[in-house]
Order: C-alpha cells, then structure tokens, then sequence
C-alpha cells in the first residue's frame, strides 16, 4: 500500500519544464513576435531611411547607402553651424534638467508631506498649465526676458524650458515622494535626524527612478524645443539644434541629406539618454502615475 | 569628493552658460556702428551674406553688420514677436507676402526719401517697385527689392524634345509621356502650397487679367478658370502619380529629381536641385503656356527685398546697407548665386543671366510689353491664411474627386471677395 501510495504520481504533477528552455508554442509566436516583430519594423523604417539619406552620396537613389559617405554630417556640422547649435543644445538642456530637477524635488517633497489650505486647487492649476500651448506665452515672456536682459541669451532658453517642465516633473515628483513611507522619515527624526537630513540621508536615494524619469523627461523636452530657441535668441552663435535642423529646408529647396544627417545628430543624444535611463523611466512613470 | 565633482561641473557650466549668453557687443568700444541683419531664409543662403557682408563691411569699415540666419518657416512668427517685443532688426529680409502684415504693425520705415537720392535710383525693376507698392495701402516703397521669381514648367530635356506653348498642346504632352507605373507626364502640387500654382495655371489658360472685377467681386471662380480646374484636376492620377495629392514643393522636386516625372511647374528657385538631380544639360523649362489669342498672363511671385526696421537706431547706417545689397554689384553676385532674377536692371543684362536660359526666358517674359502681369492681393491679411490653411485641403477633395471644381472656386472667391471688401473698408477705399 505505502509502496503503491509511494509511487502513484500525483494527479497533479506536471514534468518541469527545463530552466532556460521555453517551451516552444507556435501560436505565442503568431500572437507576440509577428505583432511586435510588423511594429518593429513599422517604427524602424524611418529611421532607416533617416540613415541612408545622411550615408549615401547626394543624388543617390539606392536604398541601401553604399558607397557610404560623411559628407553630409561635415555640411551639417562644419557649414551649418553645428559645431556651435550642439554646444548650446548640451548647455540648456543640462541646466534645463538640473533647475527642473532641483525644484520638482522640492515642490514634490512639499505637495506629498504637507497638508496645507488650497493644495488640492494647486495641483490642479499645475496641471491646467499643461493645457497653455508656448506659443500663446510668446509675447509676454518675450517682454519679461527683454525687461531682465535675457534675450539673445541662453539663461532665456534655460528659464523658459525650466518654467514649462516644471508643472509636470512636480506632480510626478510628488508620487515618488509619496511612494515612500514617511514612517522611514520619522525613524531617522526619531534618532536625531533633521527633517533636511532626513530627506537627503533616507528619501531622496529611494527617490532615483524618479530623479531620473524626471531628468530625462526635462533634458529631452528642452533638447527638441524649436519655439523660444528660435523667438527667444536672434545671435547666430546661440542657435540650438532644432533650428539648424530647418535651416537645411528653404524657400525653394531642401537638402535631404544634410537634413537627415542633422537629424541623426539631433536624435543621438536622445537615444542614447532613453538607452541609459529606459529601465528607470518605465518603472519612474509607472510608480509617479499612480501615487500621489 | 563626489560634492567636489558636481560642484566643479556646476561652475563649469555656469561659466560657458553666461560666456554664451552675454552679447559681445562687438563693435562698440572701437566707433563702429553695429547693425543687425535678419536674412528671411536662413541656411543656404548664409554664405551668400557672408561674402556680400564681407564687401560690405570692407568698403564701409565703420558698418559691421551681424547676420542673424531665420528659417523661412518661420520668419513671419519671429518678426511678429520682434515687433510685438519691440526688439527688431536694424534691416530685414521681406516679401511682399507679409508686408501688409508689418507695415500694418508700422513696424518698417519707408525707403521712398533714401530711394530718391540713391544712386540705385531708376536702376531697379520698375515691375518690382510697382508690385512693392501696391501691396500697401499708402503706395510707399517699405520694401527694397532684391529680387523676383517666375512660375516655369521645368522638363526633362529627353523626353520633351519641344516645349509647348499652348495648354492644349501641354495637355496632350502631359498625357503622351505618361507610362505609368514608371513614367508620368507631370506633376501636380496637391499638398502645402498648391493654391498659388493653381491660381497661376488658372490665370495663365483664361487670360483674365484681374484679381478683382470693378465691383470687388474675386475673378477666381471665372467659368474660364473653372474649365482648366477641371481639366487639371483630370489629370491626377492619370497622368500623374497619386501621391501628388499631397505633393508639397520639397516632395514634388524629390520626385521630378527621380526621372519619374517629366514636367513639373515651380519656380526658377529649385534650379540647382534639378541640376544636381539630372544635369545642367538635360533639364529645361518654359514659361507656364500662353491663354487665348496667345497672349501670356503671368501672376505675380511675391517680390522679396529689404526693410529698414522702424525701432532701429541706425537707419543711415541700415540704409547704406540695403544700397549696397541691391547696387549692381551685390544684386547681381546674389542672384547668380541663388538662380533667381536680379532686381537691378544693370545686373539683369549680365552675362551670367543671358547665359542660363531658364533665367533669360523668364527675364524676356517679364520684360515683354505683351505679357500681362496679374498682381494677386499679398496686401490683404487674410491672403495667406485663405490660400493656405482654408483652401489647400479643398484643393484635395477636388484632386480626389470629392469636391467638384466650381464648387471649389466659388468657396475661394467668395472669401477673396469677403476680404477684398473688408480691407476696402478699413482702408477707406
């Protein structure tokens, strides 16, 4: 009997599948890898062709660029003024992200730790703010930096980006805030801790995904604004990416591989920030969603 | 050490931010007078103004002039927040397209009073000054011209051995050089910009020689004009790819740079793009074919020139500029570069516009007594807004068959008109 019971198999004892080796369905491969593999290419497309624009000799209708040429990426950089626009680029959208961070921490801390009389019509008035398009703001801001001397400066760029990013990086800001339990907090007072001490010691390396989400969120938005870096600055030499990029399409013709060698240039920084910080940004948002 | 590191890059940053953002002032300490130059179509054209800044400023070296390239895309925007701002240009790039708009902010100085005593003076196109004139209400020169440009029909060389010279004959070569898939007879500008090509076929097949009747009334919904919208229209698709529908001017020249294509109108300014596509000697073009009676009916380019800005506080300096842009020298060194028609009647006999004949053909048009110049109303602000944005995707339904072309026309002129009287109004006319 125990000999029997000893070596029935259990009703419900499936074979282990081997570590490591998926079981092969041929229907997940229909469902998942054709959907994502048609999206793949459907999103890749242009960027491939971005790349054979800016590879091949001009003139060239071939679709794979071959013989490969830079001669495009030395017009852009060289005749356009790319050397320069990319510099100023790096330089707003640095301190874009720094301001913006800095201050979101801040607001974020203050929204998600205080109770305090209005709050609630607070958050909603940051979030009516997205609803303002730049472009009505135009004028006014235009009189407020010619009043503190910002035009034609980049401190002009620099501020007008922070101001539009920052509504937004708030209230994320506020939910990562939240997401950490301000018991942590009170054990840190509770053992001698300030409350700045406190923040800085215990919440703000718990607040990483968010620091990051928020960072990158305000270096890309700032990096692809075309709008103040245009109607803000009128020097030659502080230019930024976005409108050297129009400057290879004019009133009668446009050069198409200057202007997709411009815009491999103006992507790479992007892609590279989503490349480092993408495990981070998919996580930040997710958490900063739904907290708060 | 960390701190360290991040308030070292701090500084930095904060260093190269204020170097880049402070104005240098060039200039100032060495009794020069520093003029600002807006170019209204920035990017090819900058080396262009380099060189002619560099002569400039060789010649009057108390003058330096600082280039600011705009993207024409944008132009119009960044001169309405300039004036808005009150922060403008000593001397900008301007079409006649938005003139009306900046001399309706009174934003430009006009150039009459400097004109008169200039030694450029009856030297410039009077077709040109002419048209500059009648885009404002008050019939003063707020715009130098620089120069011009005329609708051609470019072809390739050979495919069309002879170019036509009526629409009926252009019709019938249209459909004899269509092998379709790989081979079409022309190509039609459905997408952005569509409307001023179609004006000017319209104007060009009936040979109407007003934009306005004697009553305000918009000629555009002419019988005559609808007649050739029809024909045209007939064109799409069989004659012509179907991703004509939404043709803009880059896309249109990218196609006709394939060799697909075998006529294409446009203007004389894709002229080197077709060059580089095919070959000096394997493209040509030919003035947009002659309506009834053979008489030629050209409409208008818009004029483009320069403005000396009200607010500027060197208007001689800024003047002396635009003299020295439209003289014989500069005109004729920036038209050549650009492939477009010289606004100096001595650079217009150059040998270099004599020898390209794209550009002879058009300065024989435009100086022919019996061609007959239609001017279009850049003067009425809604003119862009109606040409573009209201009309281009009704263009589209009736490419598509979904708008029938009278129908189309009358919404058209029936928005003119509304305009034209509303402008009347406000202009005491």
């Amino acid at each position: 009997m125990s000999a029997d019971v000893m070596t029935r198999p259990h009703p419900r004892a499936v074979p282990e599948a081997r570590p490591g080796r998926p079981r092969r369905d041929p229907g997940r491969v229909l469902r998942l890898y054709v959907p994502l593999g048609m999206y793949l290419i459907f999103t890749l497309v242009p960027f491939y062709w971005m790349l054979v624009f800016a590879l091949r000799p001009a003139g060239s209708a071939d679709p794979v660029p071959w013989p490969i040429t830079f001669e495009h990426f030395q017009t852009v950089w060289n005749d356009i003024g790319y050397a320069v626009f990319f510099r100023n680029s790096v330089i707003v959208g640095v301190w874009s992200l720094l301001v913006t961070t800095v201050i979101a921490v801040m607001g974020g801390y203050a929204l998600a730790r205080y109770r305090f009389r209005g709050r609630s019509l607070f958050m909603v008035v940051l979030l009516c703010t997205q609803f303002v398009p730049g472009a009505m703001m135009l004028i006014p801001l235009f009189s407020i930096f010619k009043t503190l001397g910002l035009i034609n400066s980049l401190g002009s760029l620099i501020v007008a980006d922070t101001v539009f990013n920052l509504p937004l990086s708030i209230i994320l800001m506020s939910g990562f805030v939240s997401a950490v339990p301000f018991t942590v907090e009170e054990a840190a007072m509770v053992d001698g801790c300030g409350r700045l001490r406190g923040f800085l010691a215990i919440v703000l390396p718990q607040l990483r995904p968010g620091l990051i989400a928020v960072g990158s969120f305000a270096f890309i938005h700032t990096w692809n604004n075309f709008l103040f870096a245009l109607m803000f600055v009128s020097r030659q030499d502080s230019f930024t990416i976005p409108v050297g990029l129009s400057y290879t399409i004019g009133e009668y013709s446009a050069d198409f591989g200057a202007l997709a060698a411009g815009g491999v240039v103006a992507a790479l920084p992007v892609v590279c920030v989503f490349a480092v910080v993408q495990r981070y940004l998919v996580h930040g948002i997710s958490a900063g969603a739904v907290k708060g | 050490m960390k701190m360290k590191v991040t308030w070292a890059a701090l500084a930095v940053l904060a260093v190269t931010a204020t170097g880049c953002g402070s104005d240098s002032g060039s200039g100032e300490g060495s009794g020069k007078t520093t003029i600002t130059f807006w170019d209204n179509n920035g990017g090819a054209r900058t080396p262009v103004y380099q060189e002619l800044i560099k002569r400039f400023e060789a010649t009057n070296p108390k003058i330096h002039v600082e280039y600011v390239g705009v993207p024409i895309a944008s132009v119009q925007q960044k001169y309405d927040t300039a004036v808005a701002g009150g922060d403008t240009p000593d001397v900008g790039g301007v079409t006649t397209s938005y003139l009306a708009n900046l001399t309706g902010q009174q934003a430009l100085e006009p150039a009459d009073e400097w004109l008169a005593k200039s030694s450029v003076n009856g030297r410039l196109a009077t077709p040109m000054l002419d048209s500059v004139r009648k885009t404002v209400p008050d019939g003063k020169l707020y715009l130098v011209p620089n120069t011009s440009n005329m609708d051609v029909v470019w072809y390739l060389k050979d495919r069309l051995q002879q170019a036509p010279q009526t629409w009926d004959e252009f019709f019938k070569d249209a459909d004899g050089l269509t092998r379709k898939p790989d081979q079409y007879g022309y190509t039609i500008r459905g997408g952005a910009g569509s409307i001023f090509q179609i004006l000017a076929e319209m104007y060009s097949y009936s040979g109407i020689g007003q934009f306005f009747d004697a009553s305000g009334r918009s000629t555009v919904n002419d019988p005559k004009n609808a007649e050739f919208l029809t024909r045209m229209a007939g064109l799409y698709k069989k004659d012509t790819p179907e991703a004509d529908v939404t043709n803009d001017f880059p896309k249109m020249v990218a196609a006709f740079g394939t060799g697909k294509i075998a006529m294409m109108h446009h203007n004389l300014g894709s002229y080197n793009d077709h060059v580089k596509a095919h070959g000096k000697d394997k493209i040509g073009a030919f003035a947009l074919p002659t309506g009834p009676g053979g008489r030629r009916t050209v409409v208008a380019n818009p004029v483009d020139g320069f403005a000396v800005f009200k607010n500027s506080e060197h208007k001689d300096a800024a003047w002396k500029f635009v003299e020295f842009l439209v003289s014989h020298d500069g005109n004729s060194y920036w038209n050549q570069q650009t492939g477009q028609i010289p606004a100096n009647t001595d650079a217009q006999g150059d040998s270099w516009v004599q020898s390209l004949d794209h550009l002879k053909t058009a300065v024989d048009t435009l100086n022919d007594p019996n061609t007959q110049v239609v001017s279009p109303p850049y003067y009425l602000p809604q003119f862009s807004s109606i040409t573009k944005a209201d009309t281009e995707p009704l263009f589209q339904k009736v490419l598509l068959g979904q708008m029938k072309p009278q129908e189309f026309l009358d919404t058209l002129a029936q928005k003119l008109t509304d305009a034209q009287a509303e402008w009347k109004k406000a202009n005491g006319g």
